[in-house]
Order: C-alpha cells, then structure tokens, then sequence
C-alpha cells in the first residue's frame, strides 16, 4: 500500500536549520576573517557576513550537503563583496598586475638572519595592515591559501580564474607581502637590511 | 633540476600542489643543496608565521547573534 503523502514536500524547517548550522555556520569565523581582508573594516565586514548568511539559507535546498560549503560561501561572499563593491566606486582598482616587479626577500637576508628570525618581532596588526596593502586580486588569493589553508583549486573555483592564474598570484603576493614586512622590519631595526 | 627551478616551485612544494615525480625531484635537490634547503627553511617559516598572525580573529559575538537573529528570529 502506498504510503501517505507527505504534506510538505520540502524538509522540515528543524531539519534545514540542523543542517544549516552543521555545515555552513560552523565557517562563520572564516567567512569573517576574509570579509574584513576584502572590504577593510569590521562594520562592512559584518554586513557582508550577514549578507552571505541570508542569501546562503535561502538558497540551501541548491547546496549539495556533504559537499564543500566553506568554498560555496566563499563564493557567495566574494559575489556579494563585488556587487557592493561596483556599486560604490565609480573607478575600481586599476593596479596592473603584471607591471608589480616580483621581489625575492631572501637573498637579501641570507647572510644576516636567513632563518627569518625578524618575522617574529612584527605583530599581528602590522602583519594584516600589510596584507591590506595588496591590491585586491593577490590579498584574496593570499587570505584563501595562506590564513584559510584552501587548495589552489578551490581557490580557482572561488574566483573563477585558472588554477595557473592562482598560481602566480599567490606566489607574487607572497613576495609582494615579504617585501613589505622586511621594509617594516629594516625601518623598525629588527633587522639591519642590505643597503639599499 | 637546478637551483632556480627548485625555487620556482618551492611555494608548490611547500602547497602540496606538485605531481609526485616533481616533487621527488624537489626533496632530492633541498637535500643535496644547502642554498636552496635554507631558502625551502625561511618560506616555510614565513607561512607558518602568516597563517599564525592572522588566524587569531574570529566573527565578534554580536555578529553570531545577529546573524541567528536573522535566519531564526532569534
């Protein structure tokens, strides 16, 4: 005999809230940690996490459960980020990528501290105002790998560019950032530097 | 496998993004090559530092209760 039809086809509301909490706010640390690297302050960042969250529970039913719901809200949150992004400023960043010289810090520290003692004096707050620095395209590149541990093709994924491009990018912000912090560090004697 | 290939591929080392023949390769010459087995020290080093000095910072606590405000009407 067949079974009497449910009344609600879809899943009962306990159930997509177990769900939801389970699997997607679990990455509500991580969703806000690459907010704040993305748009630069906590009050934006908040919002766009807030954003990130709605849009993802109304949209729950299309998420795969099991799947990677960290790189789908990242996604979500990166879409989310662009639109409000483009909507307030008339002239997004123009920074050409390709004109940015890779710089290598290491050889210039080899002989004085090449096992790169001078990172441990520089603090957290100096560490993230220079990933703020970079233009946006390498910042959110870094934050994925290097602070969320993510693979360069989730990352591919999450930015819709080749893994190839991932690649680069990560491996000049890198250098772009080593620059930074090594500039710091010479300014602030934790370390003498090569002349320049 | 010469000094400046392994150091172009030495951030792909340290991702664990490499096929395992290029890989090998990369682990025989930091062995066999202390120039490059410092510089492979030093970027390790630098990702560890990076991934600690920016993982401190979690969603603030009025974030999580606003957010379960919104979807639950909490």
């Amino acid at each position: 005999m067949a079974k009497t039809p449910s009344p609600d086809v879809s899943p009962p509301v306990d159930e997509k809230r177990a769900s939801f909490e389970r699997e997607a706010l679990v990455h509500l640390d991580v969703l806000y940690r690459v907010a704040l690297r993305l748009s630069g302050n906590p009050s934006d960042a908040d919002d766009l996490v807030q954003e990130t969250m709605l849009k993802a529970y109304r949209a729950w039913d299309q998420y795969e459960k099991g799947t990677n719901a960290k790189a789908w809200l990242l996604t979500i949150l990166r879409h989310a980020f662009i639109n409000e992004y483009r909507r307030r400023t008339r002239h997004p960043e123009t920074v050409n990528l390709d004109k940015i010289e890779p710089y290598a810090v290491f050889p210039d520290v080899q002989d004085e501290d090449p096992q790169g003692a001078f990172f441990d004096r520089i603090v957290d707050d100096e560490v993230l105002r220079a990933i703020d620095q970079l233009p946006v395209a390498f910042r959110e590149t870094l934050v994925l790998s290097d602070v969320e541990g993510m693979s360069y093709q989730e990352i591919a994924g999450i930015l819709e560019i080749p893994v190839g491009t991932v690649k680069s990018r990560l491996f000049r912000a890198r250098q772009q950032l080593q620059g930074k912090l090594y500039e710091y560090a010479v300014e602030m004697g934790y370390i003498k530097g090569s002349p320049a | 496998m010469n000094c400046r290939e392994c150091v172009e591929h030495l951030y792909e080392f340290l991702d664990r993004e490499l096929t395992p023949e290029l890989e090998r390769e990369i682990r025989d010459h930091l062995e066999d090559c202390p120039p490059c087995g410092e510089q492979y020290d030093f970027e390790e080093l630098f990702l560890k530092f990076l991934r600690a000095r920016c993982r401190t910072q979690g969603a603030p606590m009025e974030l999580k209760k606003r957010v379960l405000r919104e979807l639950f009407g909490e």
